[in-house]
């Protein structure tokens, strides 16, 4: 199995009961697991709901893992759970809920506007073509990578790339942005 | 167009975006970009999206003190309740969960005031959501109020612009900001009146403008609790071209069945008039 650049990282020492070595195995994933349950919603509270479902998941699979990258395979949990959710919301259309929970990135320095742009932005690609490009360009996966994740051919991981890219360009064109000018 | 000998794939284009080249490869791809400048163009866009995205998330890969707990949690609720019957108690769970969340969040920020450490992240954090929901909403409350008010013949405001300088006193007082009304006669649009709103659910204030022709326009006000610069937007809806920014305290919103280019120097004008009254206090 290919290593991805910063997958497989479920340690190598070896001192506690394997039992809860899973389980901070696991808690270590928890801010990579995070940000990629927040990149695939559309809201902190979602990406807190999704992170929970997919933890349980793992937890209550842990039989049947494989034990190689635990990374990976929480990965793939993760975007079957995001995609299920995805579908889920589209036939069952909420409010949104945007009770905010303190989660957000602390980093807010920049403009709040360009921000919520881009978000609006992601929200319209499909919750496959968000996978592969989040995967791809947060998570630093190679394309081999999230082909087993998701079980698809690579030839659909570089469509979907493709596709996610230039929708969200599309989205994002400057064209309705025009810079303040300073009279001073 | 292309040569045969040198051609580069698209899959070639999106490893070289994500960095999966070597060396050799990603100069023969950066020697055809040069003599391909929309492509180049294209994957500019992309690396630059890729930088954005980053950005975005990156402040979540982190762990929270609430993680433990969230791996306890998920351990114990799938004891009782196996695998599948999940989806049916799917919202409760989700409510619950959130309630949870809440809770937790509530205990770490109680903690974090004690020891001063949380509290500086979880306040800009929540200005950073109000900031945005106010950006996302101007223009369309812009929008929705020029539309209801530039139709009317007799009722378009409530103080006429011959009573300019109590207009200006009554809405700066109601906005709790300084407010001078900007004169737009160098691009030939005069003061109507203006009127008292709500934006975001607080007193906002609307000037109205018309030229000789009868084309209308309006200037709309409203309180921003965060304290943030963006640039210029426009949004447009129907027909209705509305330019917004928020400057510190006030957001600003013009708004308009006119052509974009005359609108956009209508909102410069604003600008610089606002800018300067605010700059000298009046």
């Amino acid at each position: 199995m290919s290593q991805s650049r910063n997958g497989g990282n479920a340690d190598a020492g070896g001192d506690p009961p394997a039992s809860d070595r899973f389980e901070e195995d696991v808690l270590a994933l928890v801010p990579a697991l995070r940000r990629y349950a927040r990149s695939l919603v559309r809201s902190d509270p979602d990406g807190e709901d999704l992170l929970q479902d997919c933890v349980e998941k793992v937890l209550a699979r842990r039989a049947q893992w494989r034990g190689v990258n635990l990374r990976a395979w929480a990965f793939t949990i993760m975007t079957n759970l995001g995609r299920n959710r995805h579908r889920y919301l589209a036939m069952h259309p909420q409010v949104a809920l945007d009770e905010d929970l303190g989660l957000e990135a602390e980093n807010r320095e920049s403009d709040p506007l360009e921000r919520s742009r881009l978000e609006r932005a992601l929200n319209g690609l499909s919750s496959e073509n968000r996978s592969v490009l989040m995967l791809v360009v947060i998570e630093g996966y190679r394309y081999q990578d999230v082909a087993e994740m998701m079980a698809i051919p690579i030839g659909t991981v570089m469509s979907r790339l493709s596709r996610a890219r230039r929708q969200l360009a599309e989205a994002m064109k400057d064209d309705n942005v025009i810079s303040m000018r300073r009279p001073k | 167009m292309t040569e045969d000998f040198n051609t580069v794939s698209e899959d070639d284009l999106h490893a070289y975006v994500d960095g999966f080249l070597t060396p050799r490869e990603r100069q023969r791809v950066e020697q055809w970009l040069e003599r391909n400048p929309a492509r180049a163009e294209e994957v500019r866009q992309w690396q630059a999206q890729a930088v954005d995205l980053r950005a975005l998330f990156a402040g979540y890969a982190r762990s929270d003190a609430r993680d433990r707990a969230l791996l306890l949690s998920s351990s114990h609720s799938d004891l009782p309740q196996p695998n599948p019957g999940r989806n049916n108690g799917k919202d409760t769970g989700s409510a619950i969960r959130r309630l949870r969340a809440i809770a937790a969040g509530l205990a770490l920020f109680a903690a974090g005031g004690l020891t001063g450490l949380y509290a500086p992240a979880l306040l800009s954090a929540d200005r950073g959501g109000r900031a945005i929901e106010t950006a996302d909403s101007l223009p369309r409350q812009a929008q929705s109020a020029f539309l209801v008010y530039a139709s009317e013949v007799r009722h378009a405001v409530e103080v006429g612009a011959d009573e300019q300088s109590h207009l200006a006193n009554w809405l700066g007082k109601r906005l709790d900001h300084p407010l001078s009304i900007p004169d737009l006669s160098s691009l030939g649009f005069s003061l109507v009146g203006g009127r008292l709103l709500p934006v975001n659910g607080k007193a906002g204030a609307m000037f109205m403008y018309e030229d000789g022709t009868g084309r209308r326009l309006t200037v709309l006000l409203g309180r921003n609790d965060d304290n943030r610069e963006t640039s210029f937007r426009i949004d447009s809806a129907d027909g209705v071209e509305t330019f917004y920014w928020i400057d510190g305290p006030i957001g600003y919103a013009v708004t308009g069945e006119v052509p974009r280019n005359l609108l956009q120097q209508v909102a410069d004008e604003c600008y610089r008039q606002f800018d300067k009254s605010e700059a000298t206090g009046s």
